[in-house]
């Protein structure tokens, strides 16, 4: 509440709402560091009951876990499955999102109003309804355990385009037109003069679509078979469930593994980030 | 302007063809497919001839009803609903109350920590509070014990502990997303409105209950409305956390469609499908109902 026009709450009230959100913040933060400690110590460390004392990693800092991990569980390799299926994704994704945008924002055509409605009728359908057949269309088509069926169905999506509309909208039409005039064709209009003023929104829905490819884990788990062909969460859970119990440390370097590189995005480009997740908040 | 046939439907065609192809055909096939029995494939070979989904009519609905596992993953789905939803929510709200307050310090801070769950993988959060709940040697007991706690339960494995934890850990997780946006809502909320409160004498909590609290009521009611659409498609969290055990104390409606699914009841699973997308219109229906017609814009 901003509230200039009230006196500040008493000093021991103030103090104890820092105490409240902090302590609930705290234990947003202390589940990731026990499995960062975690990540670092032996075996027979790591599971015998927590002491003050034993907090810290007491053998030396155990970095051979990250190695076993990468090399036992070939981490590597379904690192770089899950950053290709994300990233090319993420572009071709957003690059489609972002015309069909352009078309519902800005360009009148036969069979627009229809054409929107089932685009905006997609956001609204649960997985659960359409993925069986999703799936046996996969199958038909040669997708199943393929690379492709990570990527193709994920091409455009109805709140990409809806969110890219709503973003276009606010572009001047005087200045597509000026565009018009001097000659340049629609594609170069959205290149050259559209795309760098709605560069925010791209960007937000860019690591929206990334986030959601990286974290992504019912689909997945769905199309892919093989071991080999697996995304990185999907051969972490196998991972993890095979040593349950006997090698919690190397569970939790995986762990790490996977959660890395979305931190260290997230504290890079938090505004974008932040507006990029917050942004479902539209969807309605 | 005039009409531009040709560059919008070049520009659209490829989007429209995509979802039309995985989701818009595969949603009026899914609802029809509970009306049959199939386990897929194709629809024509040279070796077996013709294999088409074969009619049931409601026999799929009939035995839905007298499946105890759907009665306890509907159970179950329901009380993870409505014990997670509303609970998310409100701390939420209050949690975005104080951090917009003017005098209070580290606001970035706190909503960086609060948004770090929302951003990690599900399967990494599952784990992770697997090990914290761990009966040896996790995180939760060792702090229990220090309150003098001494027989906790086995958490993941007791009664309805798992299915309790599940819902704390989905609070937990949902908590960051609700307070960033309820953050950009109370930035929305005219300052006059504080100040004539202020003149006329209003206590602080009246001014939350009275003036922010309606303020923000669109918002709370999008993340009602969104919150509860997702959780009763609640899947991986119970995948994860419960390491497939899939007992009737856990089982969601969503497990018990992948279960059937890939044992290769396609038409089963479609039924059960159905049935959580009746419980999304329906709870939908009735959310926009309470919060009034354009609650939720």
């Amino acid at each position: 509440m901003s509230d200039s026009a009230f006196h500040r709450p008493p000093l021991v009230l103030r103090i104890l709402a820092h105490v409240i959100a902090y302590g609930i913040a705290l234990t947003m933060l202390v589940p990731f560091l026990w499995m960062v400690l975690t990540s670092l110590k032996t075996d027979i460390e790591a599971g015998q009951p927590p002491t003050l004392a034993t907090l810290l990693p007491q053998h030396g800092w155990q970095w051979d876990n990250y190695r076993a991990a990468m090399s036992g569980g070939r981490l590597g390799h379904f690192y770089w499955m899950s950053i290709t299926v994300a990233a090319v994704t993420t572009v071709l994704a957003v690059t489609h999102n972002a015309m069909a945008g352009y078309a519902f924002a800005k360009l009148r055509f036969s069979g627009k109003r229809i054409a929107f409605w089932l685009t905006l009728v997609t956001m609204m359908l649960p997985i659960q309804v359409f993925f069986i057949f999703a799936y046996v269309i996969c199958s038909w088509i040669g997708y199943v355990d393929n690379f492709q069926a990570l990527v193709v169905p994920f091409l455009a999506s109805g709140f990409g385009v809806f969110y890219m509309r709503q973003a276009i909208s606010s572009v001047p039409d005087d200045l597509l037109d000026a565009a018009r005039i001097d000659g340049m064709g629609e594609f170069d209009i959205v290149w050259m003069v559209v795309r760098p003023i709605v560069w925010p929104s791209i960007s937000a829905l860019g690591i929206f679509s990334f986030v959601n490819s990286w974290n992504s884990f019912f689909w997945p788990l769905i199309v892919i078979d093989s071991i080999e062909k697996k995304t990185l969460p999907l051969a972490i859970a196998d991972l993890a469930n095979n040593m349950y119990f006997s090698a919690w440390p190397q569970t939790m370097a995986a762990g790490t593994i996977l959660v890395l590189p979305l931190v260290i995005v997230f504290f890079i480009a938090q505004r974008a980030f932040v507006r990029g997740v917050a942004m479902t908040g539209m969807k309605e | 302007m005039g009409r531009r046939n040709g560059t919008a439907w070049a520009f659209i065609a490829f989007p429209l063809a995509i979802l039309a192809v995985f989701v818009l055909i595969p949603t009026v096939v899914g609802l029809s497919l509970s009306l049959f029995q199939w386990s897929g494939g194709p629809l024509w070979t040279q070796a077996d001839g013709w294999r088409l989904p074969v009619w049931v009519g409601l026999d799929n609905l009939t035995r839905m009803a007298s499946d105890p596992r759907i009665g306890a993953g509907l159970r179950n789905t329901l009380i993870f609903v409505v014990a997670s939803v509303p609970p998310t929510v409100l701390i939420a709200f209050a949690l975005a109350v104080l951090l917009d307050a003017e005098w209070f310090r580290g606001r970035a801070l706190i909503r960086t920590m609060v948004f770090m769950p929302t951003i990690v993988s599900i399967v990494a959060i599952g784990f992770v509070w697997r090990w914290v709940l761990d009966d040896q040697a996790g995180l939760l007991n060792w702090i229990l014990s220090l309150v003098g706690v001494t027989d906790p339960p086995r958490w993941l494995v007791e009664g309805w502990w798992p299915l309790t934890w599940i819902i704390i850990v989905a609070v937990w997780r949902g908590i960051g997303f609700c307070v960033v946006l309820y953050l950009a809502a109370l930035q929305a909320v005219p300052k006059s409105l504080y100040e004539a409160a202020a003149l006329d004498g209003a206590h602080r909590f009246q001014v939350i209950r009275h003036i922010t609290w309606p303020m923000v009521r669109p918002m709370t009611a999008f993340l009602l409305i969104t919150g509860v659409i997702g959780s009763l498609q609640v899947f991986d969290l119970v995948f994860i956390m419960t390491g497939r055990t899939e007992t009737l104390r856990t089982t969601v409606l969503n497990l018990e469609i992948y279960r059937n699914f890939t044992y290769g009841s396609y038409g089963y699973a479609a039924a059960i499908g159905v049935l959580i997308f009746a419980l999304t219109a329906i709870v939908t229906a009735g959310q926009l109902a309470w919060f009034g017609r354009g609650g939720a814009r």
